[in-house]
């Protein structure tokens, strides 16, 4: 291979690289598993409080509910798979899903306390597993990012203290 | 009991690392350090410069998403060379059917013989290592191109270190009888 068509290459791979680090695509399905978890959550309070609705109303309830739980599946697919999150990537994920999730939960609880319907607060409490979950992903994000840093210093000094 | 890693592992790794972390000019230093080996290691294995420069970049793709699944940053040499034998078996098998020969016989191979004149000498091995079947081409690239240790090489092919040194041996004795004429050895 001549150096000329061997810069190519190296090039290409670099091109590659950035394609596939993409942080809009990353963060694009981060917020589709956020909004599927969320919908998820409402249709199955609805389906839960919502009793007296028509069977033809509560069937059409299920069939969103698992057109949203395939999406579901769907983000976590592509997120485990195609555009794995770096450590800093998974911070900023798991930020948004902190935030998304406490979001829905106050807004949940709000409505409840003004409509006094028994909706809200079931979707308050899926809401709020979420918001568990979302913490426990920040926190695991948190430490892998330190575990990381703190190898990144490691090598560093064992480095200088080589040359 | 086990060297210390020297500088270069210690300085593979920390790109390694911060590939991971997310720090976006790391990724530039990974392909400066591996697109070469990568290709090497292609062209050994298919022959073909536009098939190896094809294959170079599945696996980096392929090595790109996975990179943050990677545990041990340390073992980023035999996780990366892992994925391109499977993704090179893989294309080699279906696109072009070249068969992965397990059972061939040294003598053989005796036919294809290779004037091992001193000059040359390098020369003939590079034309021995290409006429050698492929998986004692590929360990031989393995062990002699790349410098990989039999831990590596055997997480690579994932196969047990005993099966990398009787595949070694084997590769070796092939080689020997493609680079040396076999006339001369029948005079002695």
């Amino acid at each position: 291979m001549t150096d000329s068509s061997f810069v190519t290459l190296q090039q290409e791979l670099q091109q590659l690289t950035t394609r596939t680090l993409s942080p809009s695509a990353r963060y694009g399905h981060v917020a589709l598993l956020l909004a599927s978890a969320l919908m998820c959550a409402v249709l199955a309070s609805l389906l839960a409080t919502e009793t007296a609705l028509p069977g033809r109303t509560q069937l059409a309830f299920a069939v969103l509910l698992v057109i949203g739980t395939s999406w579901l599946a769907y983000a976590l697919w592509v997120l485990r798979s195609r555009h794995s999150l770096l450590a800093n990537q998974r911070i900023v994920a798991g930020r948004m899903a902190v935030a998304f999730t406490s979001v829905f939960v106050a807004g949940a609880l709000l409505l409840g306390a003004v409509t006094g319907r028994a909706l809200f607060p079931v979707a308050a409490a899926f809401g709020g597993s979420l918001l568990v979950l979302a913490c426990l992903a920040l926190q695991q994000a948190h430490r892998r990012a330190d575990a990381l840093r703190a190898r990144r210093s490691e090598l560093e000094r064992m480095i200088g203290a080589q040359s | 009991m086990t060297s210390p890693p020297e500088r270069h592992e210690l300085a593979d790794e920390l790109v390694v690392v911060r590939c991971q972390l997310g720090e976006s000019a790391a990724f530039d230093e990974l392909v400066r350090r591996w697109s070469a080996p990568l290709y090497r290691y292609a062209l050994k294995l298919a022959g073909e410069a536009e098939l190896a420069r094809d294959l170079s970049q599945d696996v980096w793709l392929r090595a790109i998403r996975g990179l943050p699944r990677l545990l041990d940053p340390a073992q980023f040499r035999p996780w990366l060379f892992g994925i391109a034998h499977r993704c090179f078996m893989d294309r080699l098998r279906s696109r072009y059917a070249i068969a992965v020969d397990n059972d061939t016989d040294p003598d053989a191979l005796g036919a294809l013989a290779i004037d091992a004149d001193e000059e040359l000498l390098h020369q003939s091995l590079e034309r021995g290592l290409a006429a050698l079947p492929l998986l004692e081409r590929e360990v031989l690239t393995l062990f002699y191109l790349e410098s990989l240790p039999l831990a590596e090489i055997s997480t690579v092919l994932q196969i047990p270190t005993g099966t990398v040194k009787s595949r070694l041996f084997r590769a070796r004795k092939l080689l020997r009888q493609l680079v040396v004429n076999p006339e001369q050895e029948d005079d002695r």
